[in-house]
């Protein structure tokens, strides 16, 4: 069952970018949710792990743990773990244990001392925010039509999500046995939620891609789009054959070049004609390798982000992507053809 | 930086190489040169850097290239995804250290292993545990379960006990760590801190303290709170989990001070001269920002930091610029002229990424000027096997 972009962004209320470590999760959460915004819905990006990526991606000065608006129609959060201990355990009436311990010390120790409970806390308040409601309004009024998770890298990203779960078959009884039920009931909806896989068109990157999607239908958490980011922009594919034979002999080509005036002596075109096979050859390993994850894939779109220049380092160029991730063009279209 | 790195002079090197923009920069240059001394003489090397940025490959190129000068290496990589099993071509690796035999150049040796956490944490309570019954207790234990397979910093943690472990058996000249990322690398330096923290948690057993303990000095001017914690604590968790996670609180007693002295002894071999740090990063803003913060962070705890490696550098050849006229007169022109202009936008656009990247990266070099670094240029295939980990070496030491 192939899920467009475009409905994605539309109806989801949860996105959770997740992929191997330097794959650009942090770049695609953003341009994901500036996609949205740009189609009208209240957005929130959320990260966990303390990274100000987002704040970096954006150009901003650090994210804290109060919401605040990060682009055009785009609100941002970073999760604090000591926060979230505070609301938390105010939730349950433990504010005067707080008085005895700092909450510091309380959150370091309760983080190094209970497997998944930092987890716990991050999951839920990203399921808060998920939840929350508009002041007054009716249940069906969410404060934010949708919440974008920078997560944690695939290796732990089961881990992560299910941490509620894991503590709650410990505790069969009392509040996280229910938190976790909740929690688990938005995650496995794929009405509500979908895991984006964030990959880059190299080796080990869609091998990991691949076992990340395998993991992810062993946890029944709803797959949603692969985002391959970085794909190199293929300008000379159809002209293969042609520049072949100029490689053999590049006499046309340095003729074209006198012609034109443009000055170009036989080492600076070997240069380029090196160059053109260097670039040749990537674009053919790329496209085998987005064959493969297609392949492996028959869930979701395998959607391509281009390779841009400089980086991307501004908001400028997170809406640069934001527009290849949803095309200003209404209508639907399979995002499998979105194409860079 | 260690002071023996910046004193010691590169003996027996080749000539450093200069980037493809024609500018030698000295950084380029001595990071070939710094990095060949680092596998030489070398004991320990840690290799570190946020996700995907080639550690792996990089740590496993390393360790081939010292097993290839002669020396009798092992590479150990604590990354849960089998990548290094699949750049060295092997299948699985296991516990221990197994041979890389195939293809071997020259009179060293190459073994490899990947991590196994919770052996290792098996192992490791197997040593301090009083008797056999205590070790049943805790492996049995479902709260310890879970904990020594997820618990933050563990991974961390059992790998340098791992890495003690192998260097005390004296079986290896070089051995070569491939970290997890940056942050969570970073875990390790904390971990045997973390851990005490964990398993000397005053405040933990005050909240599952059963009442006779409120006796103890520090517990002292808390024991009124205690039981009124306990039962928060209770109400939050559902008493079950609490049950376990006090049994194994209990199960650990009188094993706190081996843990504790076997962490510091950790902690002192990754401060010894014989250990070198590589810090492994690509010329991305955010790879290059915690190639920074961990370069920072060990010179913080003074660590012996051995080299920056910047993986999947992009560089353009030295082409003329082309006057706007001709490039004009190209793309109108016949399909020959039209493909070399698209050929020049190409090429414009490579060498606008490549300046890009120096910038970046010169930018890193100036906030650690004692850094020496070494660019790897993209490579057109992936690493995966011995002649590919051969040609990135070719760049680590050129």
């Amino acid at each position: 069952m192939a899920v467009m972009v475009s409905e994605l962004l539309d109806r989801a209320r949860l996105l959770v970018v997740t992929g191997k470590g330097g794959t650009g999760k942090t770049t695609v959460a953003g341009a994901i949710a500036m996609a949205a915004a740009g189609r009208g819905r209240r957005t929130l990006v959320v990260e966990v792990e303390g990274r100000q990526g987002l704040a970096g991606l954006f150009g901003l000065r650090p994210l804290d743990h109060q919401e605040r608006r990060v682009a055009k129609g785009v609100m941002g959060l970073s999760v604090d773990p000591e926060e979230s201990l505070r609301e938390y355990l105010g939730r349950y009436g433990a504010a005067p244990l707080a008085r005895l311990l700092s909450w510091a010390r309380l959150t370091r120790f309760v983080t190094a001392a209970a497997p998944g409970l930092g987890d716990i806390l991050l999951v839920g308040k990203v399921w808060e925010v998920v939840t929350r409601r508009r002041p007054g309004g009716a249940a069906t009024d969410p404060f934010y039509d949708l919440v974008v998770l920078d997560a944690p890298p695939t290796g732990r990203i089961v881990p992560f999500l299910r941490a509620p779960e894991t503590v709650a078959e410990l505790a069969r009884v009392g509040p996280i046995r229910n938190q976790a039920e909740r929690v688990r009931k938005l995650l496995d909806d794929p009405g509500l939620t979908r895991m984006v896989l964030v990959c880059l068109p190299e080796e080990l990157p869609v091998t990991e891609t691949l076992e990340s999607a395998s993991l992810l239908r062993a946890a029944r958490l709803p797959l949603g789009p692969v985002v391959v980011n970085r794909v190199t922009t293929d300008r000379l594919g159809s002209r293969a054959t042609k520049l072949a034979r100029l490689a053999r002999d590049p006499e046309p080509l340095a003729e074209a070049a006198r012609q034109a005036g443009a000055g170009l002596d036989a080492a600076a075109l070997a240069v380029l004609l090196g160059e053109a096979r260097d670039q040749q050859r990537r674009v053919a390993a790329e496209r085998r390798l987005l064959r493969e994850l297609r392949a492996g894939l028959p869930e979701g779109p395998v959607i391509e982000l281009p390779l841009l220049l400089d980086g991307v380092t501004g908001p400028d160029a997170v809406a640069e992507l934001a527009e290849r991730l949803a095309p200003g063009d209404p209508a639907p279209r399979p995002a499998d053809r979105m194409r860079a | 930086m260690s002071p023996s790195a910046a004193r010691r002079p590169a003996p027996g090197t080749r000539g450093g190489r200069a980037t493809s923009r024609g500018r030698p920069r000295r950084t380029a240059a001595d990071g070939g040169s710094r990095m060949d001394e680092v596998v030489r003489s070398a004991r320990i090397v840690l290799c570190c850097g946020s996700g995907g940025v080639g550690k792996t490959s990089t740590a496993a190129a390393l360790a081939l290239h010292a097993a290839e000068l002669g020396r009798r290496t092992c590479v150990l990589t604590i990354d849960p995804a089998r990548r290094l099993a699949q750049a060295l071509g092997l299948d699985l690796l296991s516990n221990e250290p197994r041979p890389v035999a195939r293809d071997l150049r020259g009179s060293g040796s190459l073994d490899a292993m990947m991590l196994d956490m919770r052996r290792t944490f098996d192992e490791l309570i197997e040593r301090y545990a009083r008797d056999a019954e205590q070790v049943d207790r805790i492996l049995a234990n479902r709260f310890y379960q879970r904990v020594s397979s997820t618990l933050a910093g563990t991974q961390e943690y059992m790998a340098m006990e791992k890495l003690y472990e192998l260097h005390e058996s004296r079986r290896w000249e070089l051995l070569v760590v491939d970290t997890p990322p940056t942050r969570s690398a970073l875990d390790f330096l904390d971990a045997p801190e973390n851990l005490n923290d964990l398993l000397d948690a005053r405040v933990f057993r005050l909240l599952i303290a059963p009442a006779q303990r409120i006796g103890r000095g520090y517990l002292r001017g808390l024991g009124l709170a205690t039981t009124a914690m306990s039962r928060m604590v209770r109400r939050i968790t559902g008493s079950e989990l609490l049950a376990e996670v006090g049994e194994f609180f209990a199960a650990f007693e009188g094993m706190y001070d081996g843990f504790r002295s076997r962490a510091q002894r950790v902690y002192d071999l990754l401060k010894d001269p014989g250990t070198q740090f590589v810090v492994v990063a690509t010329p991305d803003e955010p790879a290059l920002r915690e190639a920074a913060f961990f370069a920072g962070r060990l010179a913080d705890d003074r660590m012996p930091l051995g080299a920056l490696v910047v993986n999947r550098v992009h560089r353009a050849g030295p082409v003329p610029a082309v006057p706007a006229e001709a490039m004009a007169r190209l793309a109108g022109g016949s399909g020959t002229a039209r493909l070399l202009a698209d050929l020049l936008d190409q090429h414009l656009a490579l060498a606008a990424l490549a300046a890009a990247e120096q910038r970046r990266v010169a930018a890193l070099l100036d906030s650690v000027p004692s850094l020496a670094a070494v660019q790897v240029p993209l490579l057109a295939d992936d690493v995966h096997d011995l002649p590919g980990l051969r040609r990135l070496g070719a760049h680590l030491f050129a």
